[in-house]
């Protein structure tokens, strides 16, 4: 009895064992990934950024052909450039920003999720010093959205930062804000709908859109 | 059965998943602890971030030898083996500071860099195109900064006791001969380009880089843009004239196309003139740019410009008033950029270009006619890159062909030629060597031979900045710069020695959340200026000598007040000089002691518009009453000028522009000029020289087509 008992334990020891050889890397990937994801989500201070930025560099640096560690490591500092107030300190963490972000379009060029990051940086370069930097900016962040959206028209991150830059431009100009609610709806429904396949797919901005709805009522 | 059970698992465990632990703390070359450095296993997923005291610990079940990466913004990387087998680790990981833009010191002495990328500059690029009363010239914006003296019938730079032909100006590193566009008598002129065309400024007041030569007292160096991003075409309908440009932009270059039309005559018809017009100005001008990538780092830059311009004027002779002769001048000129930047490694970048510059003034005065011409060539190589992190490095070579002719066809038929050819080799090369991130050094020399003089000289340049704050610092420059004695002397005389300046400039500078406070004082020494030998303007020497002290405040400020940008600017000056026909030292008639600017520029979003005001005034500045004794001794009255200007975006691709200078109608005296003969009471007949008019109001409409409506021409407003 007792030597029959080992046999399947010893079997799921050497199943655990063969399948962590195969899987580990993905699975571990995934799960580091998560866990630090859910870290950035949650951060509420820039050392917490900081400190999931270095985890999802340490991540890209060792996996190398995965883009969501540079697309979080990325998102990291555009938040904590929206908490900084120095201008020059978060045109600053935007150059990290944006570093991190050209290495995940190396890997993927075609991603919405990354181009309408790019897009996010932008809008916060304008945010630093409006009067100069509006003009060239605004329509470069508008542009860089406007292909996000193209890319894929059911990202609702592209579509939510979109209507923001659409909401903005119109209030500048004192014009209708229809477009940009409009968008705004878009953004929301697609916030529900849009379902990724990837696990690790970004699921930030609702609440962004709903602020811009609130705008919109 | 259970036990041998369990020491599988054990050993299974143990070969699996043994664990080291790594603690540690990182530091920085005085040994405080860096808190949030990286600290990468490298290949592994481990690793941690340091805690505020730059402690870290961290467990890895990775065995063998592996990096320990350690990483921090600011810092170089730096890297270590370590080996893991089970027992804890402990190291002490020193970071060495990186040399980097943010925080490194700046050498700001004499220097007011503009620019929309960097990002502690003084004064952005918009700045020159929202300045009330500058209507968007570069020299009317920088006016308003100190260093400058206001001198409102030239409208050309004048800085530190200089005169007009003593600042230069460089396009992407290579000389315009003459940056200015022709004026009337006492007019001030405009410059020749737009600020839209530059993606950055730096205007210095003294101390400057010894890749820049020939120019006594300041350079202008101004960065053309790269790229456009867009396809657009905008049309300015102005007050005087109109514009239209193209834009086509591909996806590795772009050109533009431009061109304008400015007839002042309906502006002169409305509005009663000082000058007695028989043609107000009446010009063309167009302008092309190409721009190319090449390569992953190369950028080729191609920019000309042709300018066809005419006027004619009575000059009214001042002790008889119906006696008058007709002034004409048609000026024509062209002038051609060509610039390539290529990098050749990571570390060192090569730029250069060639720059040609055809200048010609065709004057009818009365019935004799002179013709002027000038022409330029500028070829330019630097190579920059850095040595170390420490060391920058900057070197070139350069050369500069002038021609210039000047003849006189007189009324009775005989005529005169007065000509000259200038070859300027020069090199250069200049290091900035970083101490640390609070203290830079920068040392350089310029090597000029010319062959009017045949002669070969060294001019030593070096420039000093110390971070006393995060935000503060002081620096210090020392120069000696030279230039060729200007066109009108050189062509009398041609072996005249260049006239010769050197600069002692200290400068501090705090700018803390969009404030920045200046202050600057110099001396500069003038020795070579050009003399009247025996007061006989065709005898000249070398004999004059000079000098300028003064201190400059600046004080700008957008944070404080809501949707408001203001700056302030004060300039003393003390300067005189003994040259041309001056009897001894005296001030020059183009100095005043005293100039005052502010600038207010105020954001209306309920009405989408910036408003903006000027305000300038300028002391007294000399005259020469030859019914005194005393040369240069008069004083004219204080010059003052308030101006607005008002932007409106009634839609994202429409802006309407309205600016009007002077708005409470002062009428200014800029000086006086005098009869060349005594009348019959033995006195010299005098005339003010005012302002051509008493407001200058200009309206523009700019509307651009685009695909994307978003897109406006405030930039380039």
């Amino acid at each position: 009895m007792k030597t029959l008992n080992i046999i399947p334990v010893l079997i799921a020891v050497v199943i655990i064992l063969l399948s962590n050889a195969v899987f580990a890397n993905d699975d571990k990937y995934t799960q580091a990934m998560q866990k630090n994801i859910q870290a950035v989500y949650t951060a509420q201070s820039i050392p917490d950024y900081q400190t999931a930025v270095n985890a999802f560099e340490r991540i890209g640096a060792a996996e190398k052909t995965k883009w969501e560690p540079f697309y979080y490591a990325s998102f990291g500092y555009i938040m904590m450039s929206n908490q900084e107030k120095d201008g020059a300190k978060k045109d600053a963490y935007l150059d990290q920003a944006t570093t991190a972000l050209s290495k995940a379009k190396e890997i993927v060029p075609n991603e919405s999720e990354v181009i309408a990051l790019e897009g996010f940086i932008y809008m916060i370069r304008v945010s630093v010093d409006p009067a100069s930097r509006g003009q060239q900016f605004a329509g470069l962040s508008m542009q860089v959205l406007n292909k996000a959206v193209e890319i894929n028209p059911n990202n609702p991150r592209a579509l939510a930062l979109l209507a923001q830059m659409q909401y903005g431009t119109a209030q500048f100009f004192g014009s209708s804000t229809a477009e940009a609610c409009a968008t705004t709806n878009n953004a929301m429904e697609k916030f529900t709908t849009f379902k990724s396949e990837n696990p690790l797919a970004p699921q930030w901005g609702k609440q962004m859109a709903e602020g811009m709805k609130g705008k919109c009522k | 059965m259970k036990i041998l059970c369990s020491t599988l698992l054990t050993f299974i465990a143990l070969a699996g998943y043994a664990q080291t632990k790594i603690t540690g703390k990182v530091v920085d070359e005085r040994g405080a602890g860096i808190p949030l450095a990286n600290v990468i296993l490298v290949d592994t997923y481990d690793g941690t971030s340091s805690d505020t005291e730059g402690n870290f610990e961290f467990t890895t079940t990775e065995t063998g030898t592996k990096i320990l990466l350690v990483k921090f913004v600011g810092y170089k990387d730096s890297q270590r083996e370590v080996v893991l087998q089970g027992k804890s680790v402990t190291v002490t990981v020193q970071l060495e500071e990186m040399i980097n833009e943010l925080e490194a010191v700046m050498i700001t002495a004499g220097a007011f860099a503009a620019s929309d990328e960097s990002r502690r500059t003084v004064f952005k690029a918009i700045d020159i195109a929202t300045t009330a009363g500058a209507t968007a010239d570069i020299a009317g914006a920088l006016n308003t900064l100190p260093g400058t003296q206001k001198v409102g019938e030239s409208g050309r730079l004048f800085v530190r006791g200089g005169d007009g032909t003593e600042a230069k100006t460089f396009i992407d590193g290579l000389l315009v001969l003459d940056a200015y566009s022709p004026s009337a008598p006492n007019t001030p002129s405009r410059g020749r380009f737009l600020p839209f065309m530059f993606k950055g400024t730096s205007f210095s007041t003294g101390g400057y880089s010894a890749e820049y030569g020939q120019a006594l007292s300041s350079a202008l160096a101004l960065d053309s843009k790269d790229k456009a991003e867009m396809t657009r075409t905008d049309i300015g309908i102005l007050s005087v004239g109109g514009d239209i440009t193209h834009t086509q932009a591909w996806k590795r270059g772009s050109i533009i196309g431009k061109i304008q039309y400015t007839n002042i005559r309906p502006y002169f018809g409305l509005i009663n003139q000082e000058i007695d017009w028989e043609k107000p100005p009446v010009s063309i001008e167009g302008s092309g740019a190409f721009r190319q990538q090449v390569g992953k780092d190369g950028m080729l830059k191609v920019y000309g410009n042709f300018n066809h311009a005419n006027y004619s004027i009575y000059q009214h002779s001042i002790d008889d008033y119906n006696s008058k002769f007709l002034y004409d001048l048609t000026n024509n000129y062209r002038y051609l950029n060509g610039f390539y930047k290529e990098a050749l490694n990571d570390n060192w970048i090569v730029r250069g270009g060639v720059s040609y510059t055809y200048q010609e003034n065709d004057a009818m005065v009365g019935d004799d006619n002179i013709v002027e011409t000038e022409k330029g060539v500028h070829a330019k190589t630097v190579f920059e890159g850095s040595l170390s992190d420490k060391v920058e490095l900057k070197t070139g070579a350069e050369l500069i062909q002038r021609t210039y002719n000047q003849q006189f066809t007189f009324d009775d038929g005989s005529n005169l030629t007065r000509a000259f050819d200038e070859v300027i080799a020069a090199g250069f090369a200049e290091a900035d060597i970083y101490t640390s991130n609070k203290f830079v050094t920068r040392a350089g020399a310029r090597f000029e031979y010319n062959n009017l003089m045949d002669q070969l000289s060294v001019d030593p340049r070096i420039s000093l900045a110390y971070k006393t704050g995060t935000s503060s610092q002081v620096s210090f420059a020392y120069g000696k710069f030279r230039q060729t004695a200007k066109n009108e002397l050189v062509r009398i005389n041609t072996t005249l020695d260049p006239e010769k300046a050197e600069h002692f400039i200290l400068n501090y500078q705090r700018i803390e959340n969009n404030r920045t406070f200046r202050v600057e004082t110099y001396y500069k020494k003038y020795e070579d200026l050009v003399k009247y030998v025996n007061d006989d303007a065709s005898v000249l020497n070398n004999a004059g000598n000079g000098y300028a002290k003064g201190i400059e405040l600046f004080w700008r400020d957008n944070r404080s007040l809501r949707n408001t940008d203001y700056w302030i600017s004060y300039s003393f000056l003390d300067t005189k000089r003994n040259y041309l026909n001056y009897p001894y030292k005296a001030a020059p008639t183009f100095a005043s002691k005293h100039n005052f600017s502010a600038v207010y520029k105020y954001f209306v979003q309920a009405i989408n518009s910036q408003l903006g005001f000027t305000y300038s005034y300028t002391s007294g500045r000399p005259y020469n009453n030859p019914n005194t004794g005393k040369f240069n001794n008069g004083e004219t009255p204080v010059y003052s000028d308030l101006s607005f200007n008002w932007s409106y975006l009634p839609k994202p691709y429409l802006i309407v522009y309205l600016s009007c200078t002077n708005l409470l109608g002062r009428d200014n005296i800029f000086g006086y000029e005098y009869s060349t003969e005594q009348n019959a009471n033995g006195i010299y007949n005098s005339r003010p020289v005012r302002q051509a008019a008493p407001r200058f109001l200009f309206l523009g409409i700019f509307i651009t087509l685009s695909k994307d409506k978003s897109v406006n021409q405030l930039p380039s407003l």
